[in-house]
């Protein structure tokens, strides 16, 4: 393999050459209700070149390795279109040529362990999940991992051969009371490890069965303005979705508008607001000791002392705008080109504890993990995956159908309170941008307090 | 590649050591385009392939996939691995039956080179430019072809290629405090059904109608889905009809077959054999013909999707709804799964226009943020107004900003229906559906 690539590299007469060959080991395992949905094993093998060529990008994908020198020809072809209808050419920020090979060791590497293990492991948890109560309808308990190996090389000598292990679990449970009552709740694991940290995962089952046929019974919130404390997965997932994707610099390198919006120094929150990007912390899912361009891993402050600091970027938007690359050049696979993207992002520990978040709070919101969340820049919108009241500083009812939604900038600044129990969440699923879903990522915060927050409900 | 195995021979291999056997093959050669910030950012070229082997044995199922065709060995091994333990398999693979004539490949796209599909895209851009030249543009063009295989070893033996053309553009806004992203999408197996012009007219109007942004009252009222809008209430039907959620008790309509579960004005129906919908092919993807059928007829609930394995185990009929590709993607990797087809809503008489003016106060709603979140399930939708505008008998007096609308979808097509439009949208590659306006949906704004 090694040297298909090298030669074809050599062979190249590109500007700029570079292959990606990834071989992925994949297991999933699904049930619902009492069937096993699916228990398959597969494989995969394939490979992505790129040319630069006058400054325009060629790039073609391919399942055959035996081809490699034919479809790199093919990406200097599409490059040399490319760069005849450019008004400005791409240039690349320089990263040192670099030889290096990261294996990874894991306590159970899933490729050892039997399909029947982990089939035994998933159906373990799914019994606790249909057996917690009579309510319990149906459930959907999926376990998958994923190993990557992946080789990386470009023309100015860079060799680099990664391996990244993937582990996930996805435990819900729906209760149904009569026709219209229906809830779904849900517990995920995600790490880059082995087999083992799906382990032992019986806690996740049975709260994840409780807090449905809780819902049950949970009233739907009244819409309106309220004070609202998140939990650190659901201000992890605000963080990300709603802050973390506008600093992604191929956002904004050529939207001069957006660039005075997103002015480096100005301040978007309180000085207690410190929001990071890392690539590196162990057995999260967002971690890669290199990028997919070749560029070693960096931390970085997106957010530093409540002042906007910097963005992430690919070689290519580092370039543009005069900053270093960061390491956030991601693919979801040798199907797509790298894009910058993030690993693992976060809210930093403050000082408040939570008894302090909820003083003085006569009528608020204590919002808990998400359904989901999805943003159109500045707007936001993020379904809390159950909430309670907060009524004269005190938790109250569990409260359900807590959508919040406002615009980011503003929600930011309303930030009054940052706890300080940091955690940071690998779930089972990744994040999404343009057509590349689902990439390993990990989010968390500690616990926030924001005031004058938006919650859209049908009880007016 | 010369070590490569046919499929017919790798089926003949397997068919000896079990039950059963289902080999689905698929070759792309894609080209997908993106410009941004209105100018061209990338362009690749795609050439995959990768085969799926689904075997019973011993009454049970197995699965397992590889893109490496030379390969049979492990493809075999995992399938095998994965029968040993599988769920009990409820069907057996089907035989060949007659399919009706989908068309599904049309050469005109084929013929679309990287500079045609190019130039598509610089005409959209400046399209867009043409009527405001602060906006940011951005363009996706997708052409694909693929030769799908299917063979079984009950005789079934299924080849056939299909096109495709997706485009979908996305336009920002961005002015002090306030930042409007508007998008449209299109596909089709067929070329003349993209009209590019067309969809970015459409998304010019929208912005022309967004210049002044206005605050609508707290409270309920009356909402037109239009276009994407119609996303919304249609959205958890997926679910609700999903055969599979019927037969596992999620869906609030398992009980509802042959009951008028909605106002007698709907019926939906599934076209899986609609002439170059995107979703559309002569069989689904485990060989059975595809159907055209009404899930609900004059508010009766007609029929749910099945796919074998869920028809198995419901006691019901497969309709040819076992896709590998859901609303939101898949591929040969993904075993088949209760999937719909094309969805036509059959249009009402009146005009949008006079929907409207029928109406004192109402929202138009054409965009939101939050789609799908949320419990689905039960039909509760709480989302934010993206593109939507505030209408007085009507006339549109602006967009609202800050706006969340919520209701239950089961509830409002039951009770609270006013009207569907005369003139339907296709909408998402999925949906063929006039707007339709309802009462009594939550309204709550800020700001």
């Amino acid at each position: 393999m090694r040297d298909l690539i090298v030669q074809a590299l050599e062979h190249s007469s590109a500007d700029y050459t570079d292959i990606r060959v990834e071989r992925r080991w994949r297991t999933e395992v699904v049930y619902q209700r009492e069937h096993l949905h699916n228990a398959s094993a597969s494989s995969e093998v394939g490979g992505i070149a790129r040319c630069l060529v006058g400054g325009g990008w060629g790039i073609a994908v391919f399942n055959s390795i035996d081809d490699l020198e034919r479809k790199v020809e093919d990406a200097h072809r599409i490059a040399q279109i490319v760069s005849t209808k450019l008004p400005e050419t791409v240039e690349l920020a320089p990263v040192a040529p670099v030889q290096d090979e990261v294996r990874v060791s894991l306590q159970k590497d899933p490729r050892t362990v039997t399909l029947h293990e982990k089939q035994e492991l998933l159906k373990s948890y799914n019994d606790i999940l249909r057996t917690y109560s009579d309510s319990i309808v149906t459930t959907n308990a999926r376990y998958t991992d994923s190993f990557q190996e992946i080789s990386f090389a470009n023309s100015a000598g860079t060799f680099i051969v990664e391996e990244r292990p993937d582990v996930t679990l996805m435990l819900a449970a729906t209760a149904r009371d009569g026709e219209a009552n229906i809830q779904t709740a849900f517990e995920q694991v995600g790490r880059a490890a082995g087999f083992e940290a799906a382990e032992g995962q019986e806690h996740k089952a049975q709260a994840a069965a409780r807090r449905a046929v809780n819902l049950l019974a949970a009233k739907p919130a009244r819409g309106g303005s309220y004070t609202v404390v998140l939990d650190p997965l659901l201000a992890g997932v605000f963080i990300h979705e709603a802050f973390g994707h506008l600093c992604e610099a191929d956002f904004v390198f050529k939207n001069a508008r957006l660039q005075e919006i997103l002015q480096p120094g100005r301040t978007f929150g309180v000085k207690e607001l410190n929001v990071l990007e890392d690539g590196y912390i162990p057995g999260l899912r967002g971690n890669a000791k290199y990028d997919d361009e070749g560029t070693p891993r960096r931390r970085i402050h997106l957010i530093r002392d409540g002042l906007l600091q910097g963005f992430m970027h690919s070689r290519e938007t580092a370039a543009r705008m005069g900053a270093t690359p960061t390491g956030n050049a991601r693919a979801i696979s040798y199907r797509f080109p790298p894009i910058v993207r993030m690993r693992n992002t976060y809210i930093d520990r403050g000082n408040a504890s939570f008894e302090q978040m909820l003083e003085g709070v006569q009528n608020g919101i204590y919002a808990c993990a998400a359904f989901g969340g999805q943003t159109e820049l500045e707007q936001f919108t993020f379904s809390a995956g159950y909430a309670y009241e907060i009524v004269d500083g005190t938790i109250g009812d569990m409260v359900r159908e807590v959508v919040l939604t406002g615009n980011i900038f503003e929600t930011l600044k309303n930030i009054d309170l940052i706890g300080n129990d940091l955690q940071i969440y690998g779930g089972a699923g990744g994040c999404g941008k343009s057509e590349q879903s689902p990439l390993p990522v990990t989010l968390g915060s500690p616990h926030v307090r924001i005031q004058n927050l938006t919650v859209g409900g049908r009880a007016q | 590649m010369t070590s490569e195995r046919h499929a017919a021979d790798l089926l003949e291999t397997v068919a000896r050591q079990v039950d059963g056997a289902e080999v689905y093959e698929l070759h792309s050669l894609e080209l997908p385009v993106r410009f941004a910030f209105g100018e061209l950012e990338s362009l690749r070229s795609v050439e995959t392939a990768g085969r799926a082997l689904r075997l019973i044995k011993g009454g049970r199922l197995g699965f397992s996939t590889t893109t490496d065709l030379a390969d049979e060995v492990t493809l075999l091994r995992n399938a095998l691995e994965s029968a040993e333990f599988g769920d009990a398999a409820p069907f057996q693979f089907p035989e060949e039956q007659p399919a009706a004539d989908v068309a599904c490949f049309d050469p005109q796209v084929e013929w679309l080179d990287e500079e045609k599909l190019i130039a598509m895209g610089e005409q959209i851009v400046e399209q867009i430019k043409a009527y405001d030249d602060q906006l940011q543009t951005e363009v996706s063009i997708h052409k694909s072809v693929q030769r799908v295989r299917l063979l079984n070893t009950s005789g079934l033996d299924v080849e056939y290629p299909r096109t495709g053309l997706a485009i979908s553009i996305e336009v920002t806004r961005t002015r002090e405090g306030d930042i409007l992203v508007v998008y449209d999408s299109a596909s089709s197996h067929r070329a003349e059904d993209i009209d590019a012009s067309v969809l970015a007219e459409d998304i010019i109007r929208r912005l022309r109608w967004s210049e002044r942004v206005v605050k609508a009252e707290s409270r309920t009222m009356p909402v037109v889905f239009q276009r994407m809008g119609t996303a919304v209430p249609l959205l958890p039907l997926f679910s609700g009809l999903n055969g599979r959620q019927v037969f596992l008790g999620a869906s609030p309509l398992a009980k509802e077959l042959g009951e008028q579960a909605f106002d007698q004005r709907l019926t939906l129906v599934d076209d899986g054999r609609l002439d170059h919908a995107s979703r559309s092919a002569p069989f689904d993807d485990e060989g059975v013909p595809t159907t055209q059928k009404p899930l609900i007829e004059g508010g009766l609930v007609r029929q749910f999707l099945y796919d074998l394995k869920t028809a198995g185990l419901a006691g019901a009929q497969p309709t040819g709804n076992g896709f590998k590709s859901g609303p939101s993607g898949g591929g040969f990797q993904r075993p088949p799964n209760v999937a719909p087809s094309t969805w036509l809503v059959t249009p009402g008489s009146q005009r949008v226009n006079e929907i409207l003016e029928g109406l004192n106060e109402a929202l138009l709603v054409e965009q939101v943020i939050g789609l799908g979140q949320g419990n689905v399930m039960a039909g509760e939708f709480s989302n934010n107004v993206s593109v939507g505008f505030l209408v007085r008998n009507g006339e549109i007096i602006g967009r609202v900003k800050n706006t969340m609308i919520a209701g239950n979808v089961y509830q409002l097509l039951r009770d609270q229906l006013i009207a569907l439009g005369d003139e339907p949208s296709r909408v998402l590659g999925i949906l063929h559906v006039p707007a339709i306006a309802v009462d009594g949906v939550g309204v709550a704004s800020r700001g």
